[in-house]
């Protein structure tokens, strides 16, 4: 038999809107991931060309603007605590790809290896996920 | 901030999860909440206030300086 808290409303500890929120945001990050690298292995690889070409290329953009919007939604409907958790881990990822960003052009110009665009995205990303989790935990 | 969150709860047995669920937010929350990790919003203390049929005051009592 189902518990009074495992109600319509509410599953897993959290607010049924809030798992769902976070269902859509880990689909869209996902879909978002899976079109850039289709994308680009379409592209590499010449089996598309010209405007067919342009349109492989917008579209994982417009998945990721998908992404973010779903994001943003999720803050905007979140428990107050996760809404903090999430907001603060942001601030991480940002502050972490801002400094590796702007830290490794100097260090390119001292002789470093030149990286490429994306990588700060990486250090943001990772930085986000172990903020996200660091606060969780310290959180519970 | 000092709470009497657990007391209250234990006063009329109810789990965290419960306190959770009948003020639509996460355990976690409430869990932060009463173990002085997390100061709650406004309108949760307001909500926690309704719910305990208590002033915020009887809840909630700030660090002493």
């Amino acid at each position: 038999m189902k518990s009074e808290v495992e109600s319509s409303s509410w599953r897993a500890g959290m607010p049924r809107r809030d798992w769902r929120n976070q269902w859509h945001l880990i689909g869209w990050i996902f879909a978002w991931m899976l079109s850039f690298v289709g994308a680009s292995a379409l592209l590499r690889f010449g089996w598309v060309g010209g405007s067919a070409g342009y349109l492989v290329a917008l579209l994982p953009n417009l998945l990721g603007v998908a992404t973010f919007w779903s994001f943003l939604r999720f803050l905007r409907e979140a428990d107050e605590l996760q809404r903090k958790i999430r907001l603060e881990a942001l601030g991480w990822g940002f502050g972490c790809g801002a400094v590796f960003m702007v830290g490794y052009q100097l260090l390119e110009r001292a002789g470093f290896p030149p990286i490429d665009t994306a990588d700060p995205l990486v250090v943001m990303s990772f930085a986000w996920a172990m903020a996200t989790l660091v606060l969780t935990r310290r959180y519970s | 901030m000092k709470n009497r969150l657990k007391v209250l709860r234990a006063e009329r047995d109810w789990s965290q999860a419960r306190v959770a669920q009948l003020l639509g937010v996460s355990r976690q929350t409430i869990n932060a909440v009463e173990t002085g990790k997390y100061d709650p919003s406004l309108p949760l203390a307001f909500a926690l206030s309704r719910l305990f049929e208590r002033s915020i005051e009887e809840i909630f009592e700030p660090n002493s300086e």
